[in-house]
């Protein structure tokens, strides 16, 4: 496997941990600190289990990235599910549509360097997620 | 199923629960039951939950755990969640959650003493 990028797939509940596990061992591999790999990590299973709850089946892509000044780590859930017709709704606090706790996409974003949400209804959902390691 | 890793001792009136590390949905669901059945089966009067080798606490995980404090509630006992890691309080608080009303206590002895307090223990 490399250990620079690759893909999960997220079909079920279990895939869920093997999202953290290997997100968990990319922070690792970056050197990244025990709290921003905490963030990053939490962020990744709340973005998985969305994929679960909502569109049933996707995957997630994952990137080390570089820049002349540091280095850190992309996440791309990427999923054909019914998509989500307001993003904006969706960003807001205590907005859920299923049994989690509504705090899924705005919890996540404070949680990450940056995230961006492509989503058309029908279609599916593309929510990428960055955080660059404050250590390197 | 990690359900294997999921103790509950009792120690005088109290569950001690080990919360494992990196628990599965069924495993959460798991715990709680078992939790609930000791509390029946042990007249238990207080849990302790410790939760001191979590690494991750996300939403479904923090949902469980309030949700459990509260059956407790229900079968008449208390609830203290210990050993919350620095990095987990961190993170759980950004990302927006609460575990509700339950009670805290920075490790299990802790815990142990807030119980035994509120059970009027000697």
């Amino acid at each position: 496997m490399d250990d620079r990028q690759g893909e999960l797939s997220i079909g079920r509940e279990s895939d869920v941990i093997v999202v953290r596990q290997t997100v968990r061992k990319i922070t690792k591999l970056l050197g990244m600190g025990l709290t921003d790999t905490t963030r990053v990590v939490t962020a990744a299973s709340e973005l998985a289990r969305n994929i679960f709850l909502y569109a049933e089946s996707g995957v997630m892509r994952w990137n080390v990235i570089d820049t002349p000044s540091c280095q850190g780590i992309e996440l791309v859930f990427v999923d054909q599910g019914p998509g989500i017709p307001d993003i904006g709704q969706a960003m807001q606090e205590g907005y859920t549509t299923s049994k989690g706790l509504g705090m899924g996409l705005p919890g996540s974003r404070r949680l990450v360097d940056e995230m961006e949400i492509v989503s058309a209804v029908g279609k599916g959902t593309t929510v990428t997620i960055k955080k660059w390691n404050r250590r390197s | 199923m990690e359900n294997d890793n999921i103790s509950v001792i009792k120690v005088r009136d109290v569950l001690m629960v080990t919360v494992p590390p990196d628990p599965d949905d069924t495993a959460m669901a798991f715990l709680q039951e078992k939790v609930l059945m000791s509390m029946e089966q042990f007249r238990a009067k207080g849990v302790v939950l410790d939760i001191s080798a979590v690494e991750t606490l996300d939403s479904y995980f923090a949902r469980v755990l309030s949700e459990t404090v509260q059956m407790v509630i229900l079968m008449g006992g208390k609830t203290v969640i210990a050993g919350m890691r620095p990095s987990v309080a961190i993170t759980t608080t950004q990302l927006g959650l609460s575990i509700g009303n339950a009670e805290t206590a920075l490790n299990v002895d802790r815990a142990l003493d807030m119980i035994s307090e509120s059970l009027q223990w000697r």
